[in-house]
């Protein structure tokens, strides 16, 4: 590619040359020919005086006061949560226990009966192994070591 | 947790990212505290409105650190969490029916949260050409306004841009240097030549 100001090169070579990104050989080009060019050169100028006028730049950023406060998890939501599975899983081993309970009382014959152990051994069973896998999940969780 | 903050100020983002995946609560805070002013600005950059830029840097932040635990410590914390306000930035655009082209911002507003400098008087006139500049930077279409806010305001690496922006790294020089030259020409449309 051949320019009117005769560069060589792709014009974009001039912004990684304002930024120090070229690879060596690339760099030289743009040098060599900024010697001779004065349109590149004042290009270059442009973009090195643009740079700096925003890179100094300062926005006005919110007070630490207008940041929530519980900084960054939604503290009360984990905590919402922590709370509800247990209380859930309680209830629930209520009402199994409450409905065994009576079934076993209802129950007209032995086999009904066993039919029941069977079902609840089953039962414990899966418990059982999902709570093993929460224990030793619990181990690498990183929050439960919030209450220390 | 007192004795902790001093050390904080000097620990790298790495280390406060080893220790709050142990579970170190103030050093989620220090990291919080670290990057979320800029992620702000990179927000107030792309919208314009200060409103919108908390919003969007306050949900930034607070999905930065759900998923804190599959952050990989290898990374740089400032362009990952730049890719959520990026995210979110389009987010919101698409919630209020915006196309992508559609999001340019009010100048002015950009400008009118430009902090003046320590000495307003000797540096009025940097400080003038400073509204001007911001005030033509949003006149850029997004896509060419967030390559030079995150190249010439938050002086990120190519490396970084590529990341952030999801382009090959081959692409960001080329495209950075036609948002400069669209930058260039429409400050001398407005007849400011810095
Ligand atoms: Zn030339």
């Amino acid at each position: 590619m051949s320019e009117p100001c005769g560069r060589t090169f792709d014009e974009a070579l001039i912004s990684g040359y304002v930024d120090g990104t070229l690879v060596q050989g690339d760099a030289q080009r743009v040098q060599i020919h900024l010697e001779d060019c004065a349109s590149c050169r004042a290009l270059v100028d442009e973009i090195t005086a643009v740079r700096e006028t925003t890179i100094s730049s300062a926005f006005a950023t919110p007070a630490d006061h207008e940041w929530p406060a519980e900084a960054p998890q939604s503290t009360a939501s984990r905590t919402a949560r922590r709370l509800g599975w247990p209380v859930l899983a309680a209830w629930a081993i209520l009402l199994a226990g409450v409905g065994l309970l009576e079934a076993w009382r209802d129950a007209d014959d032995s086999l009904e009966r066993l039919i029941l152990v069977a079902g609840v051994s089953g039962l414990s069973l899966l418990f059982l192994s999902v709570l093993l896998d929460r224990l030793k999940a619990r181990k690498s969780d990183r929050y439960h070591e919030v209450h220390k | 947790m007192t004795s902790a903050v001093a050390q904080d100020d000097e620990a790298t983002d790495r280390e406060l990212i080893d220790q709050a995946h142990s579970g170190q609560w103030d050093a989620q805070d220090t990291l919080a505290r670290r990057h979320r002013q800029s992620a702000f600005v990179l927000a107030l950059q792309m919208l314009g409105n200060r409103d919108d830029a908390m919003d969007v840097a306050q949900d930034a932040m607070l999905r930065f650190f759900t998923t804190l635990d599959s952050f990989d410590r290898e990374r740089r914390v400032q362009p990952w969490l730049f890719t959520i306000v990026r995210n979110q930035v389009r987010d919101l655009w698409r919630r209020r029916q915006q196309r992508p082209g559609d999001g340019l911002v009010d100048g002015e507003a950009l400008a009118g949260q430009l902090v003046d400098s320590a000495n307003p008087e000797a540096d009025l006139q940097r400080q003038q050409l400073r509204k001007s500049v911001w005030r033509a930077v949003a006149t850029l279409s997004e896509t060419k306004r967030e390559i030079i806010v995150l190249r010439d305001f938050h002086d990120l690496s190519y490396k970084d841009i590529a990341d952030v922006l999801k382009i090959p790294i081959g692409t960001v020089m080329s495209r950075l240097h036609g948002a400069r030259k669209q930058l260039k020409a429409k400050l001398e449309e407005g007849g400011h030549h810095v």
